[in-house]
């Protein structure tokens, strides 16, 4: 299996090595035949690196470890779930992973441009093939995934971190790396367009989504890290300013400026110097992040191997991108001249070209300083670090300059502002944030750079809110609907613009998180039972330490009682774990008490059992969540911007009155409903003490009862490390200690779980029906959605006429022929 | 009226001497020597009062009973630093780890600044040492008391 794996490698890197000769050799002679040969073997490549990925996770699955990447990074007791996520789980398998989704990616790009672009297509082909190729080599002469040991396989694997066997962390890599790959896309088009000298605007649209895409899911991959780091490191934080973390925040900002910039060249045909160069950069960005993380050339708590050999692969490559995209870059200088000059710094073109040098500088700053230990080594010879205060005495006033950035921005208009338009403009937003400001103030807040934040985040909620009241009435007038039918009809006629404005709902949100840090309480103690530590509103009453073991793992857990104000506010367990295989990494299981207006965060540091004595790092961390909740919003905005224009272009007609308005009230009753049924977390003990038979009754019933959580194919209680049976043993452990017999157990679990799935019984034809009528229903819902929404859509045709045939109802003509104006241009 | 290049070049050198200016006086505060403990104790003395960041392997590791205060030493290549250190460890802060920490030298013994021990986190990027697992059976699990000897 592993000398086919091996061999599929070397083919894909031969044929990736044609595709490249052949789609160049077909553009230079202009032979249709030699590019569509070249596209042909560019297919074929996504099919090889399919083929390799396929063996990489057979061999993860049927425990083949006589290849030594499985063998680092599995083991017989994994779940299978954690099996399939350990395929990019290490360095080897990571690259492997990396051209598979860039093949994948680039077969899309091609398949789906091959019409529209067809000058650039031969050379996007040769472009990303190139970086193809460099992978392959990488994996074929340092970095073989498919490589076996020489002697002996071993019979075991050594199994992943147990700290890497969280649904975050399996979800967390494959993020960052379908945004780092994607950014290779809008990389190719902007250097097939540099090569052919094809520098309208046509690129862009190529490219433009692609970016989005990979924005959302690097925002993602960041997002993920963060929430890793917070619950399952304890330290209490969720950023660090590492060279890992930074390494994903690189290109963030590039792509951050090349999604802003993009907008003033499709309208004002400037920025286009600007445009290529941030396409280069992020991808750069990208290689050097890898590079970063990989070599070992910065210093991390991360403990990298230093690997000169790859250091010097990478080095290399590095030098040939930068030569080869900034020589063609300087070579097209004169036809990326701008067509129109910037008429006045009050205009929104002058916002972006702010807004651009801020996020570049960003992007620059956190290179510089994350190298500068480096830097000042081979300068001075001493190595000199920088750690997190510096980061944030800069990082923290240049987001404040972007968030209001992101409040100035959409208020000017193109070409230049006029005073009066100013007035007009911001008089509501700086208004809000100057009622914000005083009103912190007038409650006592003191901290000046998060009441800062606080009131710049009014002023972007200001003129966001502004840009839909206004945009509504308007479509109100224009339509004769109701209000909210024309915010949505707004919304989904322009979704590239109002799905922006809700991505910057979603930074606000996000920056107010950031700003409750600077409210954040710690302590660090070591109580005895019945001692007690106040912080902010709580009381933290310290109990007892206690012992258990699941087979799987010992557990030391600290219990707590919580009182908010004087009030009990429940009990919070937080514990250590030790897994069988890695005694030596104990897990920290962080406690959380969650809310929307603070977090609880707990943590248990030593112990010692027979006096009973702990220390507990205890954090109020405020308005943490929102930063997550932001992002979700980010995400919806995102959606909303990447949705295809022509294909749901009915759902933009013009719907009868009331209808969304309808559509909406339901909706709401539906999530009422709903949230009725969900109830909140409830914290349960890691386990209670248990007399010898209980404890034998636990054993065999975590080797009787299995898993439900659907993705580690029903392993048994003792096997399993997610998270829901986790939750399963510490259940199993109160029923045991309440002194339960085995079919009482079983009855609850029963109960509990709605079949008779986790005893491990066959799954019976009703139960499966069961499973399916959910999904049948939801089916039929949507079919429902779908049917009504065309009937609008045709109904909406039908009425094009009559509608044309109103009058405008809208107070403000200009504004409505300037909204017009905008959505045609930007959409 | 000044030339355009003239705006350009003062413009430049205006905003170069503010980056320079606030980088010289962030970085007073902000920065630390980065040294392996060999490199500092060959020659202690010049290193006193110091910010450094010293990088290193635990050992000897002692807890006080009932509080937060550790002492430890950081090896490297036969030199030997001492540690004193009151606060919450990192869970992978054992004898023989690898650890980055920072401080002040006063003396012969390191300071450790508040929440200044690194342990080295394990990456996905670095197997596991074969010799870790060998080693495991050794090591000390959670029998009684965790964190660190008494």
């Amino acid at each position: 299996m592993a000398t086919i794996g091996s061999y599929t490698l070397l083919a894909a890197f031969i044929v990736c090595a044609y595709a490249i000769a052949v789609s160049v050799a077909g553009a230079r002679r202009r032979s249709l035949q030699l590019v569509e040969s070249g596209v042909g073997a560019f297919y074929s490549v996504t099919a090889l690196m399919t083929l390799a990925s396929a063996i990489i996770v057979y061999a993860f699955v049927t425990e083949d470890y006589s290849i030594r990447y499985v063998d680092r990074y599995s083991d017989s007791v994994q779940p299978l779930f954690y099996k399939l996520t350990s395929y990019w789980g290490g360095l080897d398998g990571s690259i492997m992973f990396w051209v598979f989704l860039l093949s994948v990616f680039g077969a899309i790009a091609v398949k789906t441009n091959r019409e529209s672009q067809r000058e650039l297509i031969p050379y996007v082909v040769a472009v990303v093939g190139a970086v193809q190729l460099f992978f392959l080599f990488v994996m074929i002469v340092h970095n073989d995934p498919f490589a076996t040991y020489l002697t002996e396989a071993p019979v075991d694997g050594r199994g992943l971190n147990p700290l890497l066997q969280n649904p975050y962390m399996a979800i967390h890599p494959p993020s960052l790396y379908i945004g780092f790959v994607g950014m290779t896309i809008p990389f190719a088009f902007g250097m097939a367009a540099l090569i052919t000298g094809y520098l309208d605007d046509s690129w862009l649209r190529a490219v433009r989504r692609w970016t989005m895409f990979a924005w959302l899911f690097l925002s993602l991959g960041l997002t993920l890290g963060m929430i890793w780091a917070y619950e399952e490191l304890g330290w209490g934080g969720f950023w660090g300013w590492d060279p890992v973390e930074n390494a994903g925040a690189l290109p963030w900002f590039t792509a951050t400026a090349f999604l802003h910039s993009v907008m003033v060249q499709e309208r004002r045909s400037m920025l286009r110097i600007w445009n290529v160069t941030l396409v280069i950069l992020t991808f750069f960005l990208t290689i050097f992040g890898t590079f970063m993380t990989r070599s070992g050339v910065v210093q991390s708590v991360h403990a990298f191997g230093e690997d000169p050999q790859l250091t010097l692969l990478f080095s290399i490559f590095m030098v040939v991108i930068l030569t080869f995209s900034f020589g063609w870059l300087i070579y097209r200088l004169p036809l990326l001249r701008a067509r129109n000059d910037l008429e006045s710094w009050a205009s929104r073109e002058a916002a972006f070209l702010l807004n651009n040098w801020v996020l570049l500088f960003s992007a620059f700053f956190i290179l510089f300083a994350t190298m500068f230990p480096t830097i000042s080594e081979a300068v001075t010879g001493q190595r000199i670090t920088v750690g997190p205060p510096f980061f944030n005495t800069w990082m923290v006033p240049i987001g404040l300059v972007l968030l209001m950035l992101t409040g100035i921005g959409p208020l000017l208009a193109w070409r230049k502002s006029t005073l009066s338009n100013l007035v007009y403009q911001f008089a509501w937003p700086v208004g809000l944030a100057i009622v914000t400001a005083f009103g912190l103030l007038a409650i006592g807040f003191r901290v000046w750079v998060s009441g800062l934040c606080f009131a710049l985040c009014a002023f972007v909620v200001g003129t966001i809110s502004q840009e839909f009241i206004r945009g509504a009435v308007v479509r109100r007038g224009a339509t004769g609907t109701d209000m909210l039918t024309g915010l949505i009809g707004l919304v989904m006629r322009s979704r590239r613009r109002y799905g922006g404005y809700i991505v910057h709902v979603g930074i606000v949100l996000m920056f107010l998180g950031f700003a409750g840090s600077g409210y954040k309480l710690e302590t660090q103690v070591m109580m005895n039972p019945g001692d007690e530590v106040e912080l902010g509103q709580f009381t933290v009453q310290y109990e007892r330490v206690s012992e258990t073991d699941d087979g799987q793992k010992q557990m030391i857990t600290g219990h707590m009682t919580i009182l908010k104000d004087g009030q009990s506010a429940g009990e919070l367990f937080p514990a250590r774990w030790f897994f069988r295989k890695h005694e030596t990494e104990p897990t920290t299981e962080v406690a959380i008490r969650r809310s929307v207006s603070e977090d609880l965060y707990i943590t248990l540091a030593t112990y010692d059992l027979s006096n009973q004595t702990a220390a507990f790092q205890i954090t109020v961390n405020p308005l943490v969540n929102w930063i997550w909740f932001g992002f979700a919003i980010m995400a919806l905005g995102t959606g909303i911007a990447l949705l295809p224009e022509s294909r749901l272009a009915f759902i933009a007609a013009k719907v009868p009155e009331g209808a969304a308005t309808t559509s909406v009230l339901l909706v709401s009753l539906f999530l009422t409903g709903l949230g009725t049924t969900v109830h909140a977390q409830i914290a349960v003990p890691n386990g209670a003490e248990l007399t010898a038979e209980q404890k034998q009754l636990e054993a065999e019933l975590q080797e009787e009862l299995v898993c439900v959580c659907g993705s580690c194919s029903h392993l048994q209680l003792s096997t399993c490390t997610c998270s829901t049976a986790a939750d399963m043993r510490l259940r199993l452990n109160q029923q045991v200690s309440l002194g339960r017999d085995r079919d009482g157990v079983y009855q609850h679990f029963i109960d509990t779980y709605g079949s008779q799935e986790p005893i491990g019984a066959p799954i019976g034809a009703f139960n499966q029906l069961s499973w399916l009528f959910p999904m049948l229903v939801g089916g039929a819902c949507l079919a429902g959605v779908g049917f009504v929404a065309l009937r609008w859509s045709r109904r909406g045709s039908e009425f094009q006429e009559s509608e044309a045939s109103l009058p405008a109802a809208g107070n403000d003509v200009q504004l409505e022929a300037r909204l017009d104006d905008e959505l045609r241009n930007l959409d | 009226m000044p030339s355009q290049g003239l705006k350009i070049l003062l413009t430049t050198a205006v905003l170069v001497t503010a980056f320079v200016g606030l980088m010289w006086t962030t970085m007073q505060d902000g920065t630390q020597y980065y040294k392996h403990v060999d490199e500092v104790m060959v020659d202690p003395d010049q290193w006193v009062g110091k910010r450094l960041q010293v990088h290193g392997y635990a050992s000897n590791i002692s807890w006080k009973p009932s509080t937060l205060d550790y002492r430890f030493d950081i090896e490297k290549d036969g030199y030997v630093v001492h540690a004193e250190y009151t606060g919450i460890v990192p869970d992978t802060f054992q004898d023989a780890s690898e650890v980055v920490v920072s401080g002040r030298l006063e003396g012969q013994k390191l300071v450790v600044d508040p929440g200044g021990i690194m342990a080295k986190c394990p990456s996905k990027y670095e197997p596991k040492p074969e010799i870790d697992a060998a080693s495991a059976g050794d090591a000390e699990g959670p029998n009684n008391s965790g964190g660190a000897n008494n």
